[in-house]
């Protein structure tokens, strides 16, 4: 499966609120969880995996875009939740982020996590495709842009 | 060429995924059938590992353990594709390569003279941006030579077990 195959309009947030990194990470995991029945034991376990990523160091880029990922022990497939910060949000990196993809990852498919952590990156080279995303009103216009 | 069919090398590329499983299947089943040579080819997409390592979505210590847990994949699918192959009487060669997988399968069609690929299933037209175009659409756009892509996973799998 490649990113064209994971996303999900109801795993889209168009406008996040918060503007914490903790929180951000919280309110990404929250929403994939919340569509896949899973319970708070399970949600602690995916923050604190992704939170431990960023500690490694931040996954924030450039022009804005961050992409916090882990390997989730039990996660049968891999799961992209997109979210638009209005405000840029300071992540850990150079610069400040209002786009951000969350991938949790299988452990058991790493190939499949190289490419769609790949696609997002080479859709991110676009300065056009960026911009489009920082200005999307909706969880609407987010996904339809992946389907141009 | 074997006598009757337009090919005599097979080769089935395998990614971990589903549908590389069925492909390696219907790949043996193949060459039982038409007495071809098989070869299973597994690549570790390096390429993308250090493109992720420039973009700083990956640090080193992470590239290192991904590259592990790929090899580790590509040992797994190796030896599957060998008990799918021995099962049937059939012998596979396969290896394991590191760089662009659509890259390393055009070089490795002619360095061995495959003349037929098995791939896994494409993706449905989706999207017309390439940044999301799959490694198995590139493979089929790119082969220098006939492609033949699987795509009904359940009655493959009962067509190798009843066969």
């Amino acid at each position: 499966m490649g990113l064209i195959d994971i996303i999900r309009k109801d795993l889209i947030i168009v406008p996040l609120k918060s503007s914490k990194k903790e929180d951000i990470i919280d309110d990404l995991v929250s929403l994939y969880c919340e569509k896949n029945n899973l319970d708070e034991t399970r949600k602690a376990e995916i923050v604190k995996a992704v939170l431990d990523r960023e500690l490694i160091a931040s996954t924030a880029m450039d022009k804005g875009i961050a992409i916090p990922h882990a390997k989730i022990p039990g996660l049968k497939d891999s799961a992209v939740v997109i979210g638009i910060s209005r405000l840029p949000v300071d992540f850990g990196g150079a610069e400040k982020s209002n786009i951000f993809f969350l991938l949790l990852a299988s452990q058991d498919k790493p190939t499949e996590h190289i490419q769609i952590l790949s696609s997002i990156a080479k859709l991110c080279t676009s300065d056009l495709f960026v911009r489009m995303l920082s200005a999307s009103k909706s969880a609407d216009e987010v996904y339809q842009l992946f389907f141009d | 060429m074997s006598e009757n069919y337009p090919f005599s090398r097979i080769l089935v590329y395998l990614d971990g995924s589903e549908g590389s499983m069925s492909a390696s299947m219907y790949a043996v089943l193949l060459a039982r059938s038409t007495g071809a040579s098989l070869h299973a080819l597994y690549c570790i997409n390096t390429k993308a590992l250090g493109d992720l390592v420039k973009a700083h979505i990956f640090v080193s210590q992470e590239k290192a353990e991904y590259l592990e847990d790929l090899n580790k994949d590509a040992r797994r699918h190796i030896r599957h594709i060998e008990k799918l192959a021995q099962s049937k009487n059939v012998t596979v060669r396969g290896e394991i390569v590191e760089g662009s997988p659509s890259a390393e399968v055009s070089r490795y069609i002619k360095a061995n003279g495959i003349d037929l690929l098995v791939l896994g299933p494409v993706n449905m037209i989706r999207s017309r941006r390439e940044e999301l175009t799959s490694e198995n659409d590139r493979m089929l756009r790119t082969a220098s030579c006939p492609v033949l892509v699987c795509r009904d996973d359940e009655k493959l799998w009962q067509m190798f077990e009843e066969t």
